[in-house]
């Protein structure tokens, strides 16, 4: 349910915003991934079952850029895991409200995850609740908030969604 | 169905041993959903305070059976097998909620609460024709009842009406250490499920396990949280069905005064660009903080810092499993210390930095041991080949030749 619409210059840096993103996580270039979002900012990473009820609490979460740098650390130095990589689709941009220089908007999201074996899952799909500050040149996430609709993961999650 | 344990020649070191194939053969899990899982065994259902009314209901599982626990009219808890005593479709799908009843949605049969059988749709047919037969009884055809104790807000079941009590199946070291983390009132802040792709048992030898902590989980050593140098141990109950983990990490940070009430310790200089997520309170007067307790056979209580949990594996078939974890605090928390639960959920479930890989390592050793000869075992002799108290002592397996010597004698391998 949209109630705002955008001028095609604010569209154009939300979906740039998205784009690289996507690109950051999906090329697997995600030291790129920290700098898309404010000094100060909210990434979480949450179920449905937990979202709804009102829980907090993460699955994984950030409230700094440094802290989404830590966890480009844990992903290439730290953590154990078996590779794998996603491809990211993202579509339905509904954009709730413009307040000045910032975006309240949401989108839905599919990750396909592909296992060195050849396996592919469709391991989350969701809907991203953002809140994006428009700058003079282009946009950065204050909030992303990844509300998966499955209440399970696979395994294990160590690459953002 | 006959119930002889399948024929297995278990290695002749004992519990130093665990042969491969009982992690690969279809019989063997199906004797476990008998032996174990509708043994003489207590298993974790869910928290009283998640059915605090009349009416609320929560589903679980037994093993593979689908399980309803419920709080009656007169503030009972009760668990009943969720399957229609009729044609055996579930009759309830949703995860939680509150009813006055349970209406099966394939033919209306409907029972009460504690599970009786309320009411058949058309019994006495239509039009005087059809219905059921006139001596048909709805008091045979209740649902299966699952007996329940609520010890502590943990409320178990069990299928088997000879079992002593909790508190004696636990054993006063472990009950103790139940008391300890349910000391007041909890409240759920969060759950999280994590499909696991190996055989249950995989996992309750991982949980029990210390030795791969530090290894395995190495954001632990490279952030100097934890190693197997600080202070710790291993205590077991039930003759090594249970066990406690438990490790003390004051020595190795800072502490300040957290307005009066407790210690707060700030971690710094550990290499992170943002460490405040693991600013942490001393909230037991021991100075435990990380402590792991297994509950024969698939319940675990966690406490790592100030996260705390319970975890139940459910089996999934011989080669999946699924882990349940249901985050709580206390009911009096205040903003700051639930704020620190909160943030600390990084370290734990399936993306978090200290436990993300328990869910693939079971998955390396279920591919690994495909195909393995019928003779090939596992080896557990770190910290010795016995089952005892082993209290200042972290590099050691004594809990999971506990685990397996109690499974033994429950398969009667």
């Amino acid at each position: 349910m949209a109630k705002a619409t955008l001028d095609d210059a604010t569209r154009r840096k939300i979906t740039d915003l998205n784009d690289s993103y996507i690109r950051a996580i999906d090329d697997d270039r995600l030291e790129e991934w920290p700098v898309l979002f404010t000094e100060k900012c909210l990434y979480r990473i949450t179920t449905r079952e937990n979202y709804a009820r009102g829980f907090e609490m993460p699955l994984m979460e950030g409230i700094s850029r440094g802290m989404l740098i830590d966890r480009v650390t844990g992903y290439r130095r730290v953590n154990i895991y078996e590779p794998h990589r996603y491809t990211h689709m993202v579509s339905g941009l509904a954009v709730e409200k413009i307040d000045g220089n910032r975006v309240t908007c949401r989108q839905n999201y599919l990750v396909i995850r592909t296992m060195i074996n050849g396996e592919m899952t469709v391991f989350s799909a969701g809907i991203y609740y953002d809140k994006i500050l428009l700058g003079a040149d282009g946009a950065m996430f204050e909030e992303r908030i990844v509300v998966q609709e499955s209440c399970r993961v696979d395994t294990l999650l160590v690459i953002p969604l | 169905m006959k119930n002889e344990p399948p024929r297995i020649d278990w290695p002749e070191e004992g519990p130093t041993r665990s042969p491969y194939r009982v992690m690969n053969d279809p019989e063997i899990y199906r004797q476990e959903m008998q032996r174990i899982f509708r043994g003489p065994v207590w298993h974790y259902l869910c928290l009283d305070c998640e059915i605090p009314n009349a009416g609320d209901f929560r589903t679980t599982f037994i093993g593979e059976n689908p399980i309803i626990v419920t709080r009656d009219a007169d503030g009972g808890i009760n668990a009943m097998v969720n399957r229609c005593a009729h044609k055996g479709a579930l009759l309830c799908i949703d995860p939680c909620g509150n009813r006055k009843e349970f209406a099966c949605v394939y033919h209306a049969w409907t029972y009460s609460l504690k599970g009786d059988l309320t009411a058949v749709a058309f019994q006495r047919g239509l039009a005087g024709t059809g219905g059921m037969p006139s001596d048909f009884d709805l008091k045979q055809h209740g649902l299966e009842r699952v007996r329940v104790e609520n010890f502590c807000g943990m409320v178990y079941g069990t299928f088997d009406d000879k079992l002593e009590d909790v508190e004696t199946y636990l054993g006063p070291e472990m009950s103790a250490h139940v008391r300890r983390i349910f000391n007041r009132p909890v409240e759920v802040i969060g759950y999280s499920h994590q499909l696991l792709p190996n055989n249950w048992k995989l996992y309750m030898e991982n949980s029990r396990d210390p030795y791969h902590a530090t290894i395995l989980h190495a954001f632990y050593a490279t952030f100097k949280l934890n190693r197997l140098s600080m202070q710790g141990g291993v205590a077991l109950g039930h003759n090594g069905w249970h066990n406690l983990l438990y490790s003390a990490a004051e020595r190795d940070i800072q502490k300040d005064d957290y307005q009066g009430k407790g210690l707060r310790s700030v971690i710094k200089d550990v290499g992170l660009e943002d460490s405040s997520f693991l600013t942490r309170l001393q909230e037991f007067d021991d100075g435990i903080t990380v402590a792991i307790q297994s509950i024969f056979p698939t319940c675990n209580t966690q406490q790592i810092y100030n996260t705390l949990a319970i975890r139940q594996t459910v089996p999934l078939g011989l080669t999946k499993s699924e882990l349940h974890v249901t985050c709580f605090g206390y009911k009096d928390d205040d903003a700051e210390l639930r704020r620190m639960r909160n943030q600390q959920a990084n370290l734990i479930g399936p993306a978090g930095y200290v436990s993300m890989e328990d869910g693939s390592v079971g998955g390396y050793v279920q591919r690994g041991i495909a195909g393995a000869d019928k003779d090939e075992a596992s080896i557990m002799e770190m910290g010795g080949r016995d089952i005892k108290q082993s209290p200042g002592v972290r590099a050691t397996e004594v809990a999971l030749r506990g685990f397996w010597q109690a499974y033994r004698e429950l398969m009667g391998f």
